[in-house]
């Protein structure tokens, strides 16, 4: 057992909501505390992941459960958010500073492409560099000369998420769509298509933590998931281009943020990717979700392309990804990203998830990437 | 050599501070402006006081390459949100990064039939004037297709 444990989890479904985000987030936070067996007032802090929410939106949400006098921040680090306050939640448990904390996703998004101007320049923007899909696209078309990857094998990944998706109840998208339908929807930024993306919409997610000591006292070690790892990094100099990037290096060579945030996690959790039995992973586009299998380390360089055509990443193959649907089917709400996810390996780690169950998981991976290379991998055990 | 951009004749500015080197008036010696670091040998896009990779103050401006290579690209078929400034009503555009022989790749909008868009293409730096309804007169950029013949400077 690691020394800090998830002793519930909530989920309020992804989507679009008539609802105001206090809502969505009040409800997600009370699905975990149910799902832990606990009550609000023994919670010993609190942390809010979100991107596009007001200041001291983790106050005015958890308010809502009854005002107790806890620190309640709110944390944000772009698609990585949740990843980075799930961290600083394991950090101030393993600190002995408190032995219970709740950790929280949260996001209500305006439809459409995201406002430019929380991330790019004007002068970017005025000359339209402002559409993030156009950075995942230039990696692609760089990645498909390279390496040989094509349109159908980027499609594939898009139909096996569409597919999961049917069978996940918190997913926006539950449509299964042919590969025909998917490279016959209208290109974005080429060679990226229209069902081959995701897009911005509501909804929460939520963990409680607790020391293991905590959870032992209290009786509930035996359905405790332990956090193997959980960590955040930046990327280096020039280690991912990205938005809201201007340029690259062609002379440096670093390796990118899920290369390193993924070898950090494996060390902390004494795993490799082979030891993993399912992943949950940031597929903003498809194109990204086969860069990350490489990334992860599910197999060499540029044969990414091929793990899809064998279907090793499908929910009965050796390396399950994306069993939710993936962003592509949920879409991303950003600082609820990362706690779906997290929410999603927990209800496969108790074997919970049904249709879209991973036989007999013990490991799962959650990973998050996004706006100035912020990764965050995420390590659960059972 | 490093004559920082000035808005001179006709009030022109450049599309943003220190992405620009050259007499704003004569376009034809306009350059993008890099900053190269004698200590770790990076060149990066646009003036600076410290080198992004290593961190040191061991900076100055150069000239960037005005020819390159496309490294990779892609078609922007949906109007980018925000303040886009490109034609309207939109036209689909070519978006790519462009390896100059300096060590760099830079993004950059490529002026040309997107048809004829392929990794490798051969490519010069445009610098432009686009009037804004304030009356300034924003020197901005793209690149073209490069013309044949002419020595790589």
């Amino acid at each position: 057992m690691s020394d800090v444990v998830i002793l519930g989890a909530g989920i309020h479904p992804f989507g679009r909501f008539d609802r105001s985000y206090e809502e969505l987030g009040a409800e997600a936070a009370a699905a975990a505390l149910r799902d832990a067996g606990l009550e609000w007032s023994q919670i010993q802090a609190a942390y809010l992941s979100r991107m596009y929410l007001p200041a001291t939106s983790g106050a005015r949400i958890l308010r809502r459960l009854g005002s107790t006098d806890i620190s309640i921040v709110d944390i944000e680090a772009a698609c990585a958010s949740g990843g980075a306050a799930l961290r600083q939640a394991v950090l101030a448990v393993r600190s002995g500073e408190m032995e219970i904390a709740l950790v929280l996703g949260c996001e209500k998004m305006p439809r459409g492409f995201m406002d430019p101007s929380m991330i790019y320049s004007p002068w970017q923007i005025e000359l339209g560099m402002s559409l993030n899909p156009a950075y995942w696209s230039m990696r692609a078309m760089r990645h498909m000369h390279d390496y040989g990857t094509t349109e159908l094998q980027i499609a594939k990944v898009a139909h096996k998420n569409h597919k999961n998706s049917v069978h996940n109840p918190y997913s926006m998208y539950r449509k299964e769509f042919t590969l025909e339908e998917i490279l016959a929807s209208p290109l974005v930024c080429d060679p990226i298509r229209r069902l081959e993306i995701c897009a911005p919409d509501d909804g929460a997610a939520a963990v409680v933590i607790a020391s293991a000591k905590r959870a032992r006292q209290i009786g509930a070690a035996r359905n405790a998931i332990n956090i193997a790892a959980c960590c955040h990094t930046i990327a280096r100099y020039s280690a991912d281009f990205r938005c809201p990037a201007d340029s690259m290096s062609a002379t440096a060579h670093n390796p990118g943020p899920t290369e390193v945030t993924a070898r950090q996690s494996y060390e902390k959790a004494g795993l490799g990717p082979r030891d993993i039995d399912c992943f949950e992973v940031q597929d903003t586009d498809a194109f990204c979700e086969i860069e990350i299998y490489e990334s992860l380390g599910l197999c060499e360089l540029g044969e990414g392309g091929r793990l899809v055509d064998e279907g090793a990443t499908g929910i009965g193959g050796a390396s399950p990804v994306n069993m939710s649907g993936g962003l592509i089917s949920k879409g991303e709400p950003v600082g609820a990203s990362h706690l779906g996810q997290v929410v999603e390996i927990v209800t496969q780690l108790r074997g919970a998830a049904g249709e879209r169950q991973v036989a007999d998981a013990k490991v799962g991976l959650a990973h998050v990437l996004g706006a100035g290379g912020n990764c965050a991998v995420t390590i659960l055990q059972r | 050599m490093t004559t920082k951009s000035e808005p001179s004749a006709g009030q022109r500015v450049p599309i943003r501070e220190g992405l620009l080197i050259g007499p704003l008036a004569d376009l034809d010696r306009v350059r993008l402006a890099g900053c190269r670091c004698t200590a770790c040998g990076e060149t990066s896009l646009g003036s600076k006081t410290i080198c992004p990779n290593c961190g040191r103050n061991t900076v100055s401006d150069v000239l960037l390459a005005r020819r390159g290579v496309l490294w990779s690209f892609t078609v922007v078929r949906h109007r980018p949100p925000g303040n886009y400034k490109g034609p309207e009503p939109f036209v689909p555009f070519g978006l790519g990064l462009v390896e100059l022989p300096d060590g760099l790749r830079v993004l950059s909008p490529i002026d040309c039939d997107v048809a004829h868009l392929k990794i490798g293409l051969e490519l010069q730096f445009k610098p432009y004037v686009r009037k804004d309804p304030d009356g300034r007169e924003v020197v901005a950029f793209t690149f073209e297709p490069a013309s044949t013949g002419e020595a790589n400077v």
